[in-house]
């Protein structure tokens, strides 16, 4: 089944400013030959500075893949992609752990917290390799975390662990803020409260956020919805006014 | 096969890396077991069927002469089976083509009959004819070293009469199966002969006709050893008898009961070490499969698997390991046995030696194996039995740390985040780690063992030649000599510088303990000869009384003070009371000494001498030798050039090559456990480091964290590791110390320097090879996933 074609009509496509990102023709193929399978084909997409675009879909519809090869964890097999004017397509592997570094914020729906450093060590890890990153405690300040500074991983909930991650990934103030699934492990009250910190601070440092969800409801949040469906956009809508966390159910 | 075993098969194909440690550090150690065990049996039997075919002597006596007649006396003792009455002695020989003089020990054989006792298995040729008086028989080393065949001649001195010699037939002999000439140190088969020939023909050399001047003994079952032994020394005491002796002082039978009794040693102590590190490995192989495997457990039991069922697989595991290693050591040490029969061909002379390692020895290295195995595997499979499926099913939460205090906690604020990782984890899991260093330190230990050995030998080397006999030839005489004699040696073309020697056979007596030992007369300001300790000290030998070897002290049970008694073990058989003055450590043999003419006064012999110790002048040394060859009172000469060579190429043969085995396996254990420890920490944190690479991480900086942990233990073991490898090599050096030698530990700084360097590098190229990991890490796949 071949993606849905949707043209880019809203005002943050037409670009008030040069986009973040511009996706041209992107397709993810894994293996080779019939056993091919097609992970992600021919998306177009721009992505404005500053907006907070939600990708929906259910399972395997190829939003994860797309989320990935933004933050420069995997590459494309075809089409191009420009982030801010440099091709991430081109860039060598060096390159892309530096683009990493500097630019990219991740968000992962486990956490990924280092065990044996505490809340404030977790993001003066990041903070070690960024450049004018703020400082640990007022990231984690910023997060409703500020009295939590020195609990280890193992001593925090779910809640607060993906809070101390979205720290962590703000600290170095991100160009681009990539969050998969960050409230797929978490129950409603917490989830909200993560995405309550989440919104807060990406709008705070206007960081151009990508949230991969499956939650039909989160998708209020955005200022678009890209609705994946088999590694294609099936459609691209444009909300009117962003939800507030709190008035979210799921 | 079940699916579960299925799976069995998987897991260990994922682990196999840490399975093919495990089964090679067991392999080596069950090798050792198999190789020394079996090589300790085969020898044993070889021994014993030689001896029960050959007839070979229970007990033996010297005297100076006894009539025939005396014969019957003897066999009709009580106890004794079979007597054989002969004539034996030394001769000098004179080889064509050969500088040096050489030396032979003569035996005579019965006319038209084959010996009764010690019997001669012939290699080659013929019997002698008796009738013909220059044929002789000669032992199949000497023979094979100088490629000696049927016909071929040698010019003998026998007591001062030159003779020549035919030999017409090759042989061995249970009597001889180590053959070295009296004093040395190792076999030179070049250099010493054992001639059989015609009882007549030595009769009227040594004007021994129609007498004799030693005997041969078989018992009876039953027998009594001390009881006959005091029925033969009734009877020949009259004859100038040394007294009667068993199988303890019989040269050959004393090397090769010490050869048996270092394997025995060999086979206890290596295998256990590597048992005990194949031991940790199976533990952390399995503990670690375990831990991967916790929602797996979970499911079987949720399932209705029984935790019996769920152990009983993963002991399984465990098992299939101890197989792998028991099928690689069976193979390696018959295969290492087959090398080292080899080896001991060259030492020891069986008619034929094959190793041949029985049942029990394989099925004990199974079992030993399988105990290795299973000891490893019981934490982590009783672990897998008690976890619950419900907690083990849920997601596993981060593993806990909590903020200690301490030096961990000071330390770490002064770490960057990475470093504190490293801290954390190693002061988290302190078993964990120390199973690490411990394995690291032990690998360490083995090489600093395996490498104090080679300076063990040579620092013996350096006392025996360099320090404590720096003659260049020890010339020994038939008969003592008066010390005038000094003066003709003094004038023989090429000698630079002569000094007396004197050594008697004696037994030292202290209440009922008697030991037969050499007494070495030693000078004061000796330029020669020279009483060294094992500490490489120039001992200065007591003015009054006797110095005694610490071995010699202690079989006699007496201390510096106390009083000895010394008797002749030849002529009037005068005995006297000595003081002891002096305990001292040489590191070769375990001999008395004393002043050399307090001794020739105790002798009865005062001013008199039995050898000279000479340095020559190399560009005469052939002339010397031309010389020394027309000397007709000479019993032995000594090279001591030849000697070193000759013990320093039986050393690298030997020892050496076994060293090579030791230092490889060595180096297979500090490989494995670099390896598992590697392959572990990269497993448990693979999660972590693949985080840290997402987040941007070079991947230089990620492997810090990963490479940083195991350079840290490796440091942390060395200094664990020289100090177990000083213990044990000062363990081992008492282990194999013998009547003949006295290992000190010698403490060999390039032996520590290369343990800690190979070991490094063993951790440094594991650590490479699981780096090369970290470029392949799935960042993608790992986030996704719990585990």
């Amino acid at each position: 089944m071949t993606a849905i074609s949707v043209s880019l009509s809203s005002d943050w496509g037409q670009t008030r400013m040069p986009p973040t990102f511009s996706l041209s023709k992107v397709g993810r193929r894994y293996g080779e030959g019939p056993a091919a399978v097609h992970a992600l084909r021919d998306v177009d997409l721009d992505v404005a500075e500053g907006e907070l675009l939600i990708l929906l879909g259910p399972s395997g519809s190829g939003k994860s893949t797309l989320l990935n090869i933004l933050g420069g964890l995997d590459r494309a097999t075809s089409g191009n992609i420009t982030f801010r004017n440099s091709s991430l397509s081109a860039m060598p592997d060096d390159e892309l752990t530096r683009y990493r570094r500097k630019q990219v914020g991740f968000i992962f729906q486990f956490y990924n917290l280092i065990p044996s450093l505490t809340a404030r060590e977790n993001v003066e890890l990041v903070n070690e390799i960024a450049e004018n990153p703020m400082a640990a405690a007022e990231a984690l300040d910023l997060v409703g975390l500020g009295d939590r500074l020195d609990h280890f991983p193992a001593q925090l909930s779910g809640g607060e662990q993906q809070r101390v991650a979205v720290a962590r990934a703000i600290a170095k103030r991100p160009a681009v803020l990539l969050c998969d699934e960050p409230t797929g492990a978490l129950d409603v009250r917490t989830g909200i409260r993560v995405l309550e910190a989440l919104v807060e601070v990406s709008t705070r440092f206007r960081s151009t956020t990508l949230l991969v969800t499956h939650n039909a409801d989160v998708a209020r949040l955005g200022d678009r919805v890209v609705r994946f469906l088999d590694g294609g956009i099936r459609q691209i809508e444009t909300n009117t006014g962003r939800a507030a966390p709190a008035e979210l159910i799921w | 096969m079940r699916t579960l075993d299925r799976k069995l098969f998987r897991d260990l194909w994922r682990m196999r890396v840490n399975a093919i440690a495990v089964a090679m550090v067991l392999g080596c150690g069950l090798s050792i077991f198999v190789m020394a065990v079996g090589m300790r049996d085969s020898l044993e039997r070889t021994r014993r069927d030689y001896y029960a075919t050959q007839r070979m002597a229970d007990l033996a006596v010297s005297l100076v002469r006894a009539p025939e007649r005396v014969e019957a006396d003897l066999a009709a003792a009580p106890g004794i089976s079979a007597i054989e009455v002969r004539i034996a002695g030394y001769a000098l020989l004179d080889l064509p083509g050969i500088v040096e003089p050489a030396s032979a020990r003569i035996v005579s054989l019965p006319a038209r009959r084959r010996p009764m006792v010690n019997d001669l298995v012939l290699a080659r040729g013929r019997w002698p004819d008796v009738t013909v008086a220059d044929e002789v028989l000669v032992n199949e080393a000497f023979a094979k070293a100088l490629d000696l065949g049927m016909g071929s001649t040698l010019e003998a001195t026998l007591r001062g009469k030159r003779q020549t010699l035919r030999i017409v037939g090759i042989a061995n002999s249970p009597e001889f199966v180590f053959v070295s000439a009296p004093g040395e140190l190792f076999p030179q088969p070049d250099r010493f002969a054992v001639i059989w020939m015609a009882r007549e023909t030595l009769a009227r050399a040594y004007d021994l006709e129609g007498a004799f001047n030693e005997a041969v003994f078989r018992l009876a079952p039953g027998a009594n050893p001390g009881q006959v032994k005091l029925s033969i020394d009734r009877i020949i005491e009259q004859y100038g008898s040394m007294g009667s002796y068993g199988r303890d002082r019989m040269p050959s039978d004393r090397f090769l009961v010490e050869e048996l009794r270092q394997l025995a040693t060999m086979a206890a102590f290596l295998p256990t070490f590597f048992l005990v590190i194949a031991t940790f490995l199976v533990n952390v192989a399995l503990a670690r499969i375990i831990a991967t495997e916790r929602s797996n457990i979970g499911l079987l039991k949720a399932f209705g698997y029984s935790n019996a069922a769920v152990a009983w697989h993963y002991a399984k595991s465990a098992l299939l390991l101890g197989a792998i290693g028991a099928i690689l050591g069976s193979i390696a040490g018959v295969w290492l046995g087959s090398l080292m029969a080899g080896v001991y061909r060259d030492y020891y002379h069986f008619p034929r030696l094959d190793f041949q390692a029985p049942l029990w020895v394989f099925l004990a290295a199974w079992a030993a194996a399988f105990a290795a195995a299973s000891a490893g595997a019981l934490a982590a499979v009783l672990n897998a039995a008690r976890i619950a499926p419900a907690s083990a099913l849920a997601p596993p939460r981060p593993v806990a740390y909590s903020q200690s205090g301490g030096v961990t906690g000071a330390l770490g604020r002064h770490l960057d985040a990475k470093s504190r990782i490293i801290l954390r984890r190693i002061v988290r899991f302190p078993r964990r780690s120390a199973t690490t260093v411990i394995g690291v330190a032990l690998a360490i230990g083995l090489l600093v063992v395996a490498r104090t050995f080679p300076a063990v030998m040579e620092r013996l080397l350096d006392v025996h030649f360099s320090q404590t006999n720096r003659q260049d030839v020890t010339l020994s005489f038939v008969d003592a000599r008066e010390a005038g004699v000094l003066h003709t040696i003094e004038h023989m073309p090429g000698v630079i510088y002569a000094e007396p020697a004197r050594v008697d056979s004696v037994f030292l007596i202290n209440g009922n303990r008697r030991v037969e030992e050499v007494l070495i007369g030693t000078q004061p300001g000796a330029r020669l000869n020279r009483l060294v300790g094992a500490g490489g000290d120039i001992v200065t030998p007591p003015a009054a009384g006797v110095a005694l070897a610490r071995a010699l002290a202690t079989k006699l049970g007496v201390a510096a003070g106390d009083a000895i008694e010394i008797e002749q073990t030849r002529g009037n058989r005068l005995r006297t009371t000595v003081r002891v003055a002096a305990i001292v450590d040489p590191m070769v043999g375990s001999s008395a000494y004393m002043d050399m003419d307090a001794q020739a006064r105790l002798m009865r012999q005062p001013g008199q001498v039995t050898g000279a110790n000479v340095r020559l002048d190399p560009a005469a040394y052939g002339e010397f030798n031309r010389e020394l060859k027309r000397t007709p009172a000479l019993v032995g000469a000594s090279f001591l050039t030849l000697a070193e060579k000759s013990m320093r190429r039986s050393y690298a043969e030997g020892v050496g090559y076994m060293n090579l085995v030791y230092l490889s396996f060595a180096a297979v254990m500090a490989g494995g456990v670099a390896f598992s420890a590697a392959r572990v920490t990269l497993a448990e944190q693979e999660r972590d480091l693949a985080t840290l690479r997402v987040l941007g991480f070079t991947r230089f900086e990620v492997s810090y964290v990963l490479v940083g942990e195991l350079a840290a233990l490796a440091l942390l073991a060395i200094p664990a590791g020289c100090l177990a490898g000083t213990l044990m090599a000062n363990w081992l050096m008492q282990l194999f110390r013998t009547d003949m030698y006295s290992f000190p530990y010698v403490f060999n700084p390039q032996g520590y320097a290369f343990a800690i360097v190979f070991t490094l590098a063993c951790v440094a190229a594991a650590s490479l090879v699981v780096r090369n990991s970290i470029d392949r890490l799935d960042m993608v796949g790992v986030l996704k996933g719990r585990d």
